[in-house]
């Protein structure tokens, strides 16, 4: 029997200490909070002017302006002068300032000595913010401006004004609707639609256009994609072996179609949780030929559940039983905390969590969710369907047997034997059977094991039994269904507590993304991270009302786009004035759009798009693009690279391409496509010399401006004046000006149309949505 | 240290590099507003560093330490036997140590230099530059699988996700050659566990490891298509840059756009430099000699080492060399044949190795550059327990030896030991984030300050381990 090593097998994610005092403290607690909510993010980790005020040495020690603390001497002190505005410098920058409370508790704080506790987290702390459940905010009342059309710019508006700023104005129709086209469906608008739109900006062709792209299936595909990125999907396991998860693809298709659907949030969050436990159902037939569409549909929820199913796992996982589960059970877990709750739950695996108020006992608690549940593939076809399957088996065993054949006869038969032999496995296979439609979800154990504390997350050391339990710093009443026998009831308790009405986190969480998708940022800049160590949000009753919205309007995310896309302040320009820049650099406040760049999906789909060689088509298994030698160097072997042979399967949207772990596409690899090690709630946007190269050089560039070359020439002809304008509309959705011509024209009769096409894809204005 | 989110920041008020900033006044802008602007920019280390640049020499597969630098006699004396009952037992891939019978090193081993450090007759090219060695014997860790320790030894931790070595580097220290990538991976073709291993994890992708083609464009895209000459190239860059300018004025300079025109320049200075920092057919044909190139078995990782100092000599801050393509055959993975299997690699890199650090040493590099040999683990002192294997070695991460040259380390000893069959560190044993923090100290970086935040928490290489006594002995004079 193969043994290993646990200590390499535990993956313990250990956090640093991290401490935040709680809302009543003693001194010591109470000033290093005020430090924590002004002073931290730039005299922490960032370290602006030397100055790190994590620690009591360092903030001691002081910056470049010498020590930043004397003790027993609060007016000698240069953090008091600075908060007071009557040192050398003022502090913190901008409009914001520290309540007379706050000074005065820095005040008292170093006048007694300026005492430095570490403190651990305070466990009891049910009035953290995002604890606490959303009540609908009165909407304030900005007076007599025009430019709030809905409730949220009240709220923006209102923030502005507290800082001094004036909100932009709005954008440009064609930036509009080139913002709107890619906010929904990743990417660029055609350019009649731009057109039109331009020529009819009325709010009810803007309400028409947003309406049409809602009901486009591209908009599933852009969204769902975000969600793929949360649920840190891919199609192989990583490590090593990389093996495939052969229907994993099932679970992207499902996440595509509930956006598409519409799906209820609540019921989306239900079906990954506990479809089975929900909707439970079997696959009879009814008397009918066809499977009733309920229980098809119901068997189609369980897709969801290919969640659990679908994370990184080294093999060696797969020696100890008991390793592997309790592996599974914690990667649910972080999964719930990251995804769901947007909690860093994981840092209470291996001892209580350090900031947030949850104990390893909580964690342990929410583990024995999963207790009893495992992977297991079931069909999605009705049972007749199933036990008819085999009756092509035969041939498949012909087909079988053909091969050794063929393989036996070797290279040295005569080329037409070898050939027919190869043509009648290939007739063979085609008629054998296909297996059915199945998936991997999650199904019952035959019996529910015992969950344990475990000790550093060692699933050797087990310490105390605890029961399915929710966590007590949230205040949401759940009740855990242990009925008797073997129907488990687990994960629907926790899929209901979960979407319970007044969960405070679900919606605020969720809504927030959304925002983010948007705006570029979220209302809380971190995401997936509501608990103490996350920032807080920059309109909490924006925040708030929203939350309250989106259970209101039936969980429809769909709603929240309209709502968010009608407001005034999604349509303003991204122009930003030197004042905004100066007052709120990253826009926090939103006085103007932020500019964004695309994401890897969405340059790769919009290089496609405007080539002309989009393929459309949906679902399915991961397709595998044509990749060079040099770009799959590091794979451990090119056999595991076998790329689609129809060239039109490769142009199809990049969230059908397949998703190895071990091995990402170069070209979306670059722009910062996530690793798909664990959840990502927002892709980074780096900017690197290799994307340049890239987009210069890349095979995939350079056929694609072929393409691009080829139909510009089938609009415009052989007429390079009509050409440089084709090109340019269908790149940027906008006409050609008269002062970029010259230039533009140059350089066309400098080089190929193909070189032409190329110079427009790697423009700044192709990759930037303003 | 940066967050992502202050990056960001830094990105909305600053950008990268000068060039188009310099012409657009930004850059002075974001000096006078007191902000950090170029997150490769050269860091002074916070503490006394004697090394600034690091070659890692990764033997994938993992080596057999008692077949190379860690000599067993008690092993040959029990060849053939069961392992006596005192030294307990210990689970590897293909069985458990009691299971199995001993083997023998077919190796032997001699006195080398003024130090006398003793090296099989394996590598007698190597065994030349005893003087320079330091030899680590009694390194662990807990994976013994590949894929798990090559995530342990690259990157702190046996899962997909942290930054690999050379990226925290990079990102402690900055580079001095802009126009080439700081952290640069030289591989002989596939990579076990995944390219992974040289990633920049949750860092700031600027910090990733670029590996370099062995053929061809040594950087993926680096060169331009047949059809386009360098004067279209140019051409290219130049009317881009018109039109982005132009895009960039509309904008009020929005930094970001600004660092992309600029990203644009630094693509172009790559091509420039790339293929002449890649040009070993510059180097004298005594110096091609020097590192085997004059032999088909050592011309290929010869090929890679002399690249590794040109890329060292122009400020390279990380590189890494790699020997084994990711199959058992090719990589030091001898599970069955291990003594062939470490000859053959033996005939590859042990001309090209002492080559390097004579040569390192002749242009005085040798001094601030560290060089570091070693595998993901090492083998057994057992006959791998694998079906239809014979004379082969198991992984073993529990002992294993790897060592270090240059960059400030004593050479000429050996540290720590294994016990009397090579199986397990007895002695001044060595983590791995033991030796990790080490290398950082080496470097001038203090392991417990090189953090970066992400999802809420302060990481390290080192994860909450890691002691820099073992740096402390290997400057030991």
């Amino acid at each position: 029997m193969v043994r290993l090593s646990t200590r390499a097998l535990v993956a313990l994610a250990c956090c640093l200490p991290a401490s935040l005092p709680a809302a009543e403290d003693a001194l010591p607690q109470s000033a290093r909070r005020v430090l924590e909510t002004h002073c931290i993010d730039c005299h922490g980790a960032t370290r602006m002017s030397g100055l790190d005020m994590r620690t009591s040495e360092t903030l001691l020690a002081g910056g470049t302006r010498g020590s930043a603390v004397v003790p027993h001497d609060a007016s000698a002190s240069l953090l008091v002068q600075a908060v007071q505005g009557r040192g050398p410098v003022s502090m913190p920058p901008g409009d914001a300032a520290l309540s007379a409370g706050e000074i005065d508790t820095l005040v008292r704080w170093i006048d007694s000595g300026a005492e430095w506790v570490d403190s651990g987290a305070e466990i009891e702390d049910s009035t953290w913010w995002s604890f606490r459940k959303p009540e609908r905010p009165n909407v304030p009342d900005t007076g007599a401006s025009d430019w709030p059309r809905t409730p949220i710019d009240a709220f923006v508006l209102a923030a502005l004004r507290e800082r001094g700023l004036a909100p932009a104005p709005p954008a440009e129709p064609a930036k509009l609707v080139r913002r709107v086209y890619f906010d929904l469906h990743g990417l660029p608008p055609p350019p009649e639609a731009v057109e039109k739109f331009a020529r009819d900006p009325s709010e009810a062709a803007y309400r028409a256009l947003i309406d049409r792209l809602l009901e486009s299936k591209r908009y599933g595909e852009r969204w769902g994609r975000y969600w793929l990125d949360l649920v840190r999907y891919a199609d192989t396991s990583g490590f090593e072996t990389d093996h495939f998860y052969t229907t994993a693809w099932r679970y992207r298709d499902y996440v595509i179609e509930s956006f598409n659907d519409d799906k209820p949030y609540t019921m989306f969050v239900q079906e990954q949780i506990a479809a089975d436990e929900l909707w439970p159902t079997d696959m009879d037939l009814e008397g009918t030929l066809e499977l009733p569409p309920d229980k098809r549909q119901n068997v189609y929820r369980r897709i969801g559940t290919s969640l659990f199913t679908l994370g990184a796992f080294p093999i060696e996982y797969t020696y100890y039983g008991d390793l592997y589960r309790a592996e599974w059970r914690a990667e649910a877990v972080d999964m719930i905390g990251a995804a769901f709750l947007g909690l860093t739950l994981e840092c209470a695996r291996c001892h209580d969590h350090k900031s947030d108020p949850f104990s390893q006992r909580d964690y342990y608690r929410l583990a024995a969710f999963f207790a009893g549940s495992v992977e297991g593939e079931i069909p999605l076809v009705s049972l007749f369907d199933v036990q008819t399957s085999t009756r092509a088996f035969p041939l498949l065993e012909q087909a079988r047997i053909l091969k050794r054949m063929a393989k036996r006869m070797g290279g040295d038969a005569p080329p037409d034997q070898r050939r027919k032999m190869l043509e009648r496995l290939g007739e063979a296979y085609l008629k054998a059977p296909e297996p059915y439609a199945s998936a991997k979800v999650l199904v019952h154990a035959e019996s529910v094991p015992e969950t344990y504390v475990l000790a550093h997350g060692d699933f050797r050391r087990k310490g105390e039994r605890v029961r399915p339990g929710f966590p007590a710093a949230i205040p949401v009443r759940g009740t855990v269904e242990e009925p008797a026998g073997r129907a488990l009831r687990r994960r629907a308790s926790l899929a209901r507590w979960l979407t319970a009405a007044d969960h405070p986190l679900l919606g605020r969480v969720m809504v927030n993304r959304i925002w983010q998708h948007h705006f570029g940022r979220g209302l809380v800049g971190s995401p997936s991270d509501f608990g103490r160590q996350g920032d807080r949000p920059s309109h909490p009753a924006l925040l708030d009302w929203l939350a309250v919205e989106f259970a209101a309007r039936g969980w429809s995310v769909k709603e929240m786009h309209r709502l968010l896309m009608l407001s005034s302040v999604y349509r303003s320009s991204s122009l930003a004035t030197r004042e905004q820049l100066d007052t709120d650099p990253e826009n926090r406040y939103l006085a103007r759009m932020s500019r964004r760049r695309l994401d890897a999906d969405a340059i790769r789909d919009a290089i496609l798009a405007v080539s002309g060689r989009l393929n459309l088509k949906m679902g399915g298994v991961g397709v595998i693009p044509s990749l060079t030698a040099a770009e799959i160097l590091a794979a451990r072997t090119p056999r595991m690279w076998p790329a689609n042979p129809d060239p039109a399967e490769r142009d199809r949207r990049s969230v059908y391409l397949q998703s190895k772990r071990s091995m990402a596409v170069p070209m979306l690899q670059v722009f910062d496509a996530p690793d798909t090690a664990r959840s990502c709630a927002r892709r980074e946007t780096s900017t690197v010399a290799p994307q340049a190269l890239a987009m210069m050089n890349s095979g995939f560039v350079l056929e694609q401006a072929d393409a691009f070359a080829d139909r510009v020439r089938k609009l415009a002809g052989e007429d390079p004046a009509k050409q440089v304008e084709v090109a340019w509309r269908l790149a940027l959705g906008r006409a050609l000006a008269a002062a970029e011509r010259p230039t533009a024209s140059g350089y066309l009769e400098r080089n190929s149309l193909a070189e032409f096409c190329l110079m427009l894809f790697n423009m700044n204005e192709f990759v930037y949505v303003d | 240290m940066w967050t992502s989110d202050t990056r960001r920041a830094f990105l909305k008020r600053s950008a990268l590099g000068i060039g188009w900033l310099a012409a657009l006044d930004l850059h002075a802008q974001s000096e006078q507003a007191g902000l950090a602007v170029d997150p490769l920019a050269v860091r002074e280390p916070p503490r006394p560093a004697t090394a600034k640049s690091v070659i890692h020499l990764f033997m994938q597969g993992g080596p057999s330490q008692v077949d190379t630098f860690d000599p067993k006699p008690l092993l040959n004396d029990l060849d053939g036997q069961r392992p006596p009952a005192s030294f307990g037992d210990e689970d590897f891939q293909n069985g458990k140590f009691r299971q199995q019978e001993l083997l023998g090193s077919r190796r032997s081993f001699a006195r080398h230099g003024a130090s006398g450090l003793q090296i099989s007759d394996l590598l007698p090219h190597i065994a030349r530059r005893a003087d320079d060695l330091a030899v680590i014997r009694s390194n662990f860790h807990e994976g013994f699988t590949h894929s798990q320790a090559q995530f342990l030894i690259h990157n702190g931790w046996p899962r997909i996700g942290r930054p690999s070595l050379g990226s925290w580097i990079l990102y402690g220290l900055g580079t001095e050659n802009r126009n080439l990538p700081g952290f640069v991976v030289l591989l002989q073709g596939g990579v076990r566990s995944g390219p992974e291993v040289y990633g920049e994890g949750f860092l700031p992708a600027v910090y990733q490891g670029t590996a370099f083609r062995p053929a061809g464009d040594p950087i993926l895209y680096l060169n331009p298509p047949a059809g386009r000459s360098p004067r279209q190239q140019r051409d290219l860059l130049d009317t881009l840059g018109t039109f982005n300018e132009r895009h960039l004025r509309e904008r009020n300079l929005d930094a970001e756009l600004a660092a992309r025109l600029e990203s644009y320049e630094l693509a172009f200075r790559m091509q420039m430099a790339a293929p002449e920092a890649t040009d070993i057919s510059a180097e004298s044909l005594a110096t091609q000699k020097l590192y085997g190139l004059d032999e088909p078995a050592s011309a290929d990782f010869g090929g890679r080492c002399l690249l590794a100092r040109r890329l060292v000599e122009r400020g390279v801050r990380f590189v890494q060399v790699w020997s084994g393509n990711g199959q058992n055959a090719i990589d030091w993975d001898g599970h069955t044949g291990c003594d062939r299997n470490h000859l053959d690699r033996a005939a590859e890199t042990d001309k090209p190795v002492a080559g390097l650090l004579a040569d390192l040493k002749a242009r005085g590099l040798l001094d601030s550059t560290l060089v570091i040999w070693g595998g993901e683990f090492g083998r057994t002192p057992t006959s791998d327990g694998g079906k239809g294997r014979t004379e082969g070695r198991d992984h073993n991460p529990y002992g294993f030896t790897l060592w270090m040259a240059g960059g400030g380390v004593q050479g000429g000893q050996a540290i720590g030991s294994t016990d009397e069959l090579g199986l397990r560190a007895v002695e001044d044993r060595v983590h791995l984030n033991d030796l990790h923090a080490s290398i950082l100290a080496l470097l001038g970086l203090d392991h417990t300050r090189l953090t970066y935040r992400h999802t809420g928490r302060d990481f390290r290489l080192t994860d909450v381990g890691g002691s820099t006594a073992l740096a402390d002995r290997l400057r030991r004079a």
